[in-house]
């Protein structure tokens, strides 16, 4: 079932209600526009907002951090059991992006218990996209600027007042004690919420084939095809191997596990983001390297999104949130590299006929 | 749960054995042992420094040590030869696939080797020879730089034929005045002239640095070893062992889950196999 507000300016009370208790993670809104993701106690109606768009930094960090303690040596730091934390404004690129992490630390040969109860401990709140950033193009990689799954509860705003539903049986426990707010949303709300979403999903489509990206392209086929093409030189002439895109990435999860001491001069050990776009990421100790050149490493990190992960889990590890874009002190868009990609495996595909 | 996923758990030095002047195979007795199949590595750590992986050389069948042979070749092995008897380091593991020795039953078994990768293939021959009724003819090359960098040198040339049963043949790349082995690659005793083998049927096992590994899968090949019966122990760099860091990537495999140990078949259409 889907809800709405039984008073039109009563979200708030609803947001708080449940946030009571729970460490809350929500967006602030900065002078620039974009927004952040901010830890508090509480929902706090005059700094919150649930966001137009996604947030400047992926997901990703609250469930697998940029830097994670595991231990000292002979002593595995038993941490303190995590609270329970809710998080506002998630957006569909980033909550899609999960299911690459699950794959990741839960689905292989041992579960990260890290991560495990991170995933458990933590309730997300999606909401639609109203707007979009100019790096967006999450209709190329098969996705929506809206959540279809994934999400404890879903809020999305309309001219004719917000729809708010349940993913999960978690999810609808909660709406359950804010029951108080809402009642059950009408069909004239939920019409005007489908052709919302219809009309949202046609501008981002719009804005992202403007960049030559179109919908339910083969990005496989392109990568694979463009293997040997000299796109990769060529982009690779301009990056300067810092792996921003890496960090800044909602699906890359690749992370080093870095032995040191502490300050108490114990050996200890910490797991830390990785970068593939880095020299040494392949290196063996004998100085052998698969991927030498910057070129192959930046070809690497597509073979990874858009073949690796298309075969062992059927999807891209891609949202098109655009953030290696904004992030890319080089300005490579990956827009340009993906079209690049399409139009050489075309035009390899003409060639040779065999398409 | 499993909070022992990224720490090693203890292991105490017992023996070090010096094999070349930059080799050494470290006997290690962790404290709660760990059984490994030939072929499966394991991540040995020196505290504070770091860890790497590395498949043991001693027989599977044992479990409450292991010995390791390792190279001198980076930083932690660089810190592990200071190391002496007593001291600690930490083992994570066993991690990885292992010889397929089931689908070994009843077949000719060449093994090839070069430089510290008969580390794998000691483990591997060591669970062998234990049931050596059970495959029709074991066959060993191995090949070295020089005659002092043969690992495992008075077992290679005096223990490991089990008294003419096994057939074992050695190179070197540049001999010495003290050898009147051969001297040649290791593909130059893989010939018609040097390798009696039934290559139609067999298996070829193969472990050692990748230029050798790359040569060596190409004369077998060319004897008519099929892709499917060829397995090769490929390194990368396994850092997490459990198929999460991402480090050991290879086309749609992990190196540390998927293998060590690969059919040839498996990975052939890999455009940067062997790392240079």
């Amino acid at each position: 079932m889907k809800w709405t507000l039984v008073v039109s300016n009563g979200l708030d009370n609803v947001l708080t209600s449940l946030a009571e208790g729970r460490d809350v993670y929500a967006l602030e809104r900065l002078e620039s526009g974009n927004y952040k993701l901010k830890q508090s106690s509480a929902w706090l109606p005059e700094q919150h907002t649930l966001g137009a768009f996604r947030s400047i930094e992926p997901l990703k960090a609250l469930f697998f951090p940029a830097r994670e303690f595991i231990g000292t040596w002979q002593k595995l730091t038993i941490r303190k059991p995590m609270r329970e934390r809710i998080v506002f404004g998630v957006k569909n690129c980033d909550l899609s992006s999960l299911a690459i992490y699950d794959h990741v630390f839960l689905q292989g040969v041992c579960p990260d218990p890290y991560y495990e109860e991170a995933r458990e401990k933590t309730i997300l709140v999606s909401t639609d996209c109203s707007s979009q950033l100019d790096v967006c193009f999450c209709p190329a990689v098969g996705e929506q600027p809206y959540a279809e799954k994934g999400f404890d509860i879903n809020i999305a705003e309309t001219p004719a007042g917000y729809v708010i539903e349940s993913g999960t049986e978690r999810g609808a426990k909660l709406l359950q004690s804010a029951q108080q707010y809402l009642k059950e949303a009408g069909p004239e709300l939920l019409e005007v919420f489908e052709q919302q979403r219809a009309r949202r999903y046609g501008e981002l489509m719009e804005h992202s084939e403007a960049h030559g990206l179109k919908p339910g392209m083969d990005l496989r086929v392109a990568i694979e095809g463009s293997f040997e093409s000299e796109l990769w030189k060529d982009f690779a002439k301009d990056c300067v191997e810092c792996g921003a895109c890496n960090f800044i990435c909602c699906t890359c999860h690749c992370f080093l596990l870095a032995d040191g001491v502490n300050a108490d001069g114990m050996p200890a050990r910490t797991k830390l983001w990785d970068a593939c776009l880095y020299n040494g990421f392949a290196r063996t100790a004998g100085g052998g390297n698969p991927r030498h050149l910057r070129a192959e490493r930046l070809r690497n990190r597509f073979d990874k999104k858009f073949s690796f992960f298309p075969q062992v889990l059927g999807r891209y590890a891609c949202d098109g949130c655009g953030r290696c874009t904004e992030a890319c002190i080089a300005n490579i868009d990956i827009r340009d590299v993906l079209r690049r990609a399409v139009d050489e495996s075309d035009a390899l595909h003409a060639h040779t006929g065999d398409h | 749960m499993n909070p022992t996923l990224y720490m090693p758990i203890p292991a105490t030095i017992e023996r070090i054995t010096a094999e070349t002047p930059d080799i050494k195979t470290y006997t290690i007795r962790p404290d709660e042992p760990m059984p490994f199949k030939a072929g499966q590595f394991v991540e040995l750590a020196v505290p504070g420094i770091g860890e790497a992986p590395f498949t043991p050389s001693s027989s599977p069948r044992i479990s409450d040590h292991m010995e390791i042979t390792i190279m001198r070749t980076g930083r932690v092995t660089d810190w592990l030869d200071t190391m002496k008897v007593g001291d600690e380091v930490g083992v994570r593991g066993p991690m990885g696939r292992a010889y397929p020795i089931d689908d070994f039953h009843g077949r000719e078994i060449l093994i090839v080797g070069g430089g510290c990768g008969v580390g794998p293939l000691r483990s591997l021959l060591l669970a062998l020879v234990e049931d050596l009724d059970s495959y029709a003819r074991i066959i060993v090359r191995y090949g070295a730089r020089t005659p002092d960098s043969i690992v495992f040198r008075d077992a290679q040339m005096h223990g490991w034929n089990q008294g003419g049963a096994l057939d074992v043949m050695l190179t070197v790349d540049e001999g010495n005045s003290g050898w009147d082995g051969h001297v040649g690659m290791i593909t130059s005793i893989m010939t018609e002239d040097y390798l009696d083998c039934h290559a139609d049927d067999g298996v070829a096992v193969m472990c050692g640095p990748p230029v050798m590994m790359k040569y060596g899968t190409e004369t077998l090949l060319e004897r008519g070893y099929r892709p499917e019966n060829i397995y090769l122990s490929l390194e990368r760099n396994m850092s997490c062992g459990v198929g999460q860091c991402g480090h050991c990537r290879l086309g749609r495999y992990y190196v540390c889950k998927d293998g060590p140990v690969f059919s040839y078949d498996e990975i052939q259409n890999n455009p940067r196999l062997w790392d240079d």
